[in-house]
């Protein structure tokens, strides 16, 4: 009898627990202080290796469509010299490349030893699966000494914080994210603020007051306060500064010192 | 076998999703390579395969984004369920319809998002933000998305020729 019944409502059950599954996770996740589900570095286990083997073939066919094939249209005369200079115009790009590539990590060495502070190195392998949130995956994890709540920086300057850390990947939240609040001050006038993202390219500087001195081209560095990132790192430049009539506090964007969308290799600072 | 192949298309689908589709963005907006999977799944399997399929491609999108987890559970289930009980009773094939319930599915889905964020975030986006990119979003899932399906019921036709034959 109640089977039937259950049968003849077979969508409103669905349905129902549908609703309850979706809402009981949500309230899960806003309520976690830290750590991963299983579920969620199964996922991240499963697909970081997958994603860094399409990432490092993306980069290496846009290397080859940037320079290979220009070099092939500006040689058609001789095939034998076209063939013998792509191969060679090719090697001399890849070696370029690397050239960059150890450059860009020369300079995090750098940095690193400039703050004198444990990090570690990590290429970024992936960007977020939604179109909603600002995030990158990296390929370090707990395996490496990463964990949740470690400042993620580039030595143009602050990247974002490490949310999520699974065995070899970690998920970053960038500073670009509406979740991001970063405690921070003018480089100059030492005026505090909080750097928060607005979800685009730019992020909005909080809570300075209007009798505050503030301009376009102002630098804004962490003021280590807060527990996640260091004293003095760079957060970003000030864009632009409207400062209503009746308001108590300014309204500053920030442009980001990093740029979030060329971003290749980053610096994990460790505790 | 054949949840093996659906298992190995399910990773590079988000690999690709995580990898590649940024370079494909239209104002920073990327078309959801998850959802178009989902209405795919939806429409070509059996009603509890389908609605599965959703409810796995959701909890996956969840893990693998820093977003409130459960948000595309909730929407590609729904998604999935909806369009597994539409699919008795309405045309679902060619690429004009598939491009209406894209459409559908791409606000609902959008929609889901940013009511749940509203109701759980402390710093919600901004409505103007969020109805900046999604009408991008909305009308570059459904372009793309019935190519996609296109190519994905020929895969699906492929593989479960092969495997009969086999």
């Amino acid at each position: 009898m109640w089977k039937r019944r259950l049968k003849g409502r077979k969508n409103t059950v669905i349905l129902i627990l549908i609703f309850l599954v979706g809402f009981t996770l949500m309230t899960a996740d806003s309520k976690r202080s830290d750590g991963a589900y299983f579920f969620e570095t199964f996922f991240l286990w499963v697909v970081s290796p997958i994603q860094s083997v399409f990432t490092s073939t993306l980069d290496s066919i846009e290397e080859v469509y940037d320079h290979y094939f220009l070099l092939v249209d500006a040689s058609k005369e001789n095939v034998q010299l076209k063939n013998q200079l792509n191969t060679l115009a090719r090697e001399k790009h890849l070696l370029q490349e690397e050239v960059r590539r150890l450059t860009r990590i020369g300079r995090l060495n750098e940095y690193q030893t400039l703050k004198s502070g444990k990090s570690v190195v990590a290429t970024v392998v992936g960007k977020d699966a939604t179109q909603w949130v600002k995030t990158v995956f990296i390929d370090k994890g707990t395996d490496d000494g990463v964990h949740e709540n470690l400042a993620v920086i580039t030595d143009a300057g602050v990247v974002g914080h490490v949310i999520q850390a699974g065995l070899n990947s970690s998920k970053v939240l960038l500073l670009a994210d509406r979740r991001s609040a970063v405690d921070t001050l003018f480089r100059k006038s030492r005026v505090p603020g909080v750097v928060v993202g607005l979800g685009t390219d730019t992020c909005e500087m909080k809570y300075v007051p209007v009798t505050a001195e503030v301009k376009a081209g102002d630098w804004v560095l962490s003021s280590g306060l807060g527990g996640v990132f260091p004293k003095g790192l760079v957060v970003g430049r000030v864009l632009s500064v409207i400062q209503s009539k009746q308001g108590l506090f300014q309204e500053i964007q920030i442009a980001p010192g990093a740029d979030f969308s060329r971003l290749e290799e980053v610096l994990v600072l460790l505790p | 076998m054949p949840g093996l192949i659906l298992f190995a298309y399910g990773i590079i689908l988000f690999s690709v999703q995580t990898s590649l589709m940024d370079k494909l963005a239209i104002s920073g907006v990327m078309p959801d390579l998850a959802l178009i999977a989902t209405v795919f799944c939806a429409i070509t399997l059996s009603a509890g395969r389908g609605f599965a399929a959703g409810c796995v491609i959701g909890l996956a999108q969840d893990c693998l984004s820093g977003g409130l987890l459960g948000v595309n559970t909730l929407s590609k289930s729904l998604i999935a369920h909806t369009f597994c009980q539409l699919k008795g009773k309405i045309l679902v094939e060619g690429v004009v319809p598939l491009f209406v319930f894209l459409l559908i599915a791409s606000i609902f889905d959008s929609l889901v998002f940013y009511g749940s964020t509203l109701l759980l975030f402390q710093n919600p986006p901004s409505l103007e933000s969020f109805l900046s990119s999604m009408p991008i979003y909305v009308v570059y899932n459904a372009i793309v998305g019935p190519f996609l399906i296109l190519f994905f019921n020929r895969n699906f036709q492929w593989w479960s020729r092969k495997l009969q034959s086999s």
